[in-house]
């Protein structure tokens, strides 16, 4: 397997005003492309700060990142965004997205940070909700929306500037289960249609091992387990 | 992203939070409009002096006097009459008229007189100008009659021009105040002055004369050179005279002497201080009045400037407001791809759209309080003779200098909140409620 996304001996230290809180110490794993991962495990082990790495939104204390042929830890603050913009797409429980826009303006904003032409924006911005489900929702603010709608409309976000990677932060996180499942349902078919890498930090690990090629169980800031998926990973 | 993205964005969130970016701007037009109001006064200030002047042809002229005097050793007191002194005479007056780009010299001659005329009398002042001068203001605008265009007086008829009046001069009578000492062995009560009476026709009556420049024209008879030479007076009619009277000089108090344009003044000032004389130029006054305008302006700018620094810490206040408040959308931005320099840019934007909205306003607002006041200023001016007269001046410089100095002024204020904007850390920003 040539790993895609790569991650050695990846530690981040957070300064509480002189005390070090060490939060991930010595992560290491490898994900192909075109894999679905999950990454499991308590409160406060750590799941969301390793995403936030891959995703480049902050950086590491020591250790290496890659994805693709890039090196994410040696990149300056304008190549991360570089990074964020096109390798990279996140979503996150909360949604995140800006409530005074619309759902197709939350999404041809990413496309202009993206570099899209502006003409090709609104008509791209409906696509990608369609592709979700939501052609009928163009014109809504996440107020109006369900928070199922509000998750689509973040993946369409994310997907905006066509990435590699689909980093999902308890994409389920605040919904409920039927809808989770709907949500989870649109990652794997992203996965298995597109090819798209996933990966997902999940409390809920017999979920994560349904949808999952590989699952990593985090504790404490280190990968302590690594147990299999679903069957044709 | 394109900078007509940025701009796009930021004018969004302005538009977004309308109210607060109204009164913001708000603030910017009030201090605009208060900065270009007060300058604006300021230069139509300096302006009305300065066209006064040049109308007056008072750049183009200049007084010589008996010996270099330094007026501020007068005022100080500490004012020596220098033992000798060069006659400032008739044949001081041909040599200063022969000077290259001297136009016109001539003695300056000016007594008190008793005007008597149609059974009246009036104390003036009578002073003694060439014909010549009847070219240069106030004298070419005459309202009634005409100057006289010679030395030798011309009559012409009207009902009051063509009159006869006296002019009266006094002198000092010592013959009958020596026979009065004779006869009574004791001083006189009141000087002996005894009066000497000519009569001369009026050509022409002058206007009111108003502004600088008439301060050295504002005899109240004017006659020509000769024939104020010829008169009887007292051996002194002022200061300079006075000054003068050491023994051995005998000449006039002092010389008007033209020239033919502004840059001339210099060299006929150094030929006739060479010949020994003290010059007075009123082009030396323009330069501490300058400086007077200097200091006017900057007083002026200061408290305009006092309004628009008010206007920056609104703007700083409203940026950081929004920034607290958008924190969690600049971390949806730098999420989907935000680089800092473009946050910087959106804030900074907003700030340079608030600075040039509200110069644009504030310049309108000063133009038309500028209007107003004048209309007013003019209004209250009027019934006390000052004729009507523009108070404000608002050249292009002092417009583009508004708006640029606004649109800096804005960034300037922007420029904290755009930087803490940029440094907004996402992972805290998004982090869940
Ligand atoms: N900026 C910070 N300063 C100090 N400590 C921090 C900071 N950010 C995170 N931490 C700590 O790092 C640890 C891991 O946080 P992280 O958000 O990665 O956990 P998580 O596994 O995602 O938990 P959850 O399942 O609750 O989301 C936590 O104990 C948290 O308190
Ligand atoms: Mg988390």
């Amino acid at each position: 397997m040539t790993p895609f996304v790569l991650t050695r001996d990846l530690c981040k230290t957070y300064q509480k005003g002189t005390v070090p809180i060490p939060v991930l110490q010595g992560v290491s794993l490898e994900v192909a492309k075109g894999e679905y991962v999950s990454v499991v495990g308590r409160s406060g082990s750590g799941k969301s700060t390793l995403l936030n790495l891959l995703g480049g939104l902050d950086t590491a204390t020591s250790g290496r990142i890659v994805v693709g042929d890039s090196d994410v830890t040696s990149m300056s603050r304008q190549d991360l965004a570089v990074h964020r913009r096109s390798t990279v797409g996140m979503i996150f429980q909360s949604f995140n997205l800006i409530p005074s826009r619309t759902a197709l303006e939350n999404i041809t904003l990413a496309l202009a940070f993206g570099g899209y032409p502006r003409s090709d924006r609104r008509r791209r911005a409906s696509e990608l909700l369609s592709s979700v489900g939501l052609e009928h929702r163009l014109s809504h603010t996440p107020g109006e929306l369900s928070g199922g709608e509000a998750q689509r409309v973040a993946i369409a976000r994310a997907l905006a500037n066509a990435p590699d990677v689909l980093l999902a932060d308890e994409p389920t996180g605040n919904l409920d289960s039927k809808t989770a499942e709907e949500i989870v349902g649109l990652l794997v078919a992203l996965n298995s249609e597109r090819g798209l890498t996933v990966v997902m930090v999940s409390h809920d690990e017999a979920t994560a091992r349904e949808v999952s090629h590989r699952v990593f169980r985090l504790l404490d800031g280190r990968v302590i387990d690594e147990l299999s998926g679903r069957a044709d990973g | 992203m394109t900078p007509p993205d940025l701009w796009r964005l930021s004018l969004e969130n302005l538009w977004r939070t309308k109210l607060r970016s109204v009164l913001t701007t708000l603030g910017v037009v009030i201090g605009i409009g208060a900065l270009v109001s007060m300058v604006s006064f300021g230069v139509g200030m300096q302006e009305n002096v300065t066209s006064e002047f040049r109308e007056n042809d008072l750049f183009t002229s200049m007084q010589v006097l008996p010996a270099k005097i330094d007026v501020g050793e007068i005022m100080a007191g500490g004012f020596e009459p220098p033992q000798t002194v060069k006659a400032l005479n008739d044949s001081a007056v041909e040599a200063i008229r022969a000077i290259p780009a001297v136009e016109l010299a001539f003695p300056e001659i000016r007594f008190p007189v008793t005007v008597r005329m149609m059974g009246k009398e009036a104390r003036t002042s009578l002073q003694a100008v060439p014909a010549a001068m009847g070219r240069y203001k106030p004298f070419s605008e005459i309202p009634y009659g005409s100057f006289y265009a010679s030395e030798l007086v011309p009559i012409s008829v009207d009902s009051l021009i063509g009159r006869e009046v006296e002019i009266v001069s006094s002198t000092l009578d010592l013959q009958s105040a020596a026979r009065a000492f004779m006869r009574s062995f004791t001083a006189p009560s009141r000087l002996p002055l005894r009066e000497e009476v000519v009569r001369l026709r009026v050509v022409g009556v002058r206007g009111r004369l108003s502004g600088f420049g008439a301060a050295r024209f504002r005899g109240g008879v004017i006659v020509p050179i000769e024939t104020g030479a010829a008169m009887p007076r007292l051996g002194f009619s002022d200061v300079w005279d006075l000054l003068d009277s050491s023994e051995g000089t005998q000449g006039y108090g002092s010389v008007y002497v033209r020239t033919r344009g502004m840059d001339d003044i210099t060299p006929v000032r150094e030929a006739v201080e060479e010949m020994g004389f003290g010059v007075l130029a009123v082009i030396d006054e323009l330069e501490e009045i300058k400086q007077t305008f200097l200091i006017m302006d900057a007083l002026l700018g200061a408290v305009g400037t006092i309004a628009l620094i008010v206007a920056a810490l609104g703007i700083i206040n409203t940026m950081v407001t929004s920034i607290l408040e958008r924190t969690r959308e600049i971390g949806v931005m730098k999420a989907v791809g935000g680089s800092e320099t473009d946050i910087r840019w959106i804030f900074f934007l907003e700030a340079a759209t608030i600075g040039f909205i509200g110069g644009a306003f504030g310049l309108a607002l000063g133009w038309a309080v500028t209007r107003i006041a004048n209309v007013v200023a003019n209004h209250y001016l009027r019934p006390q003779g000052v004729p009507e007269v523009d108070l404000f001046y608002m050249p292009v410089w002092l417009i583009a200098g508004a708006l640029v100095f606004s649109v800096g002024v804005s960034l300037l204020a922007g420029f904290y909140p755009a930087s803490r904007a940029a440094r907004v850390d996402p992972v805290q920003a998004l982090r869940h409620d």
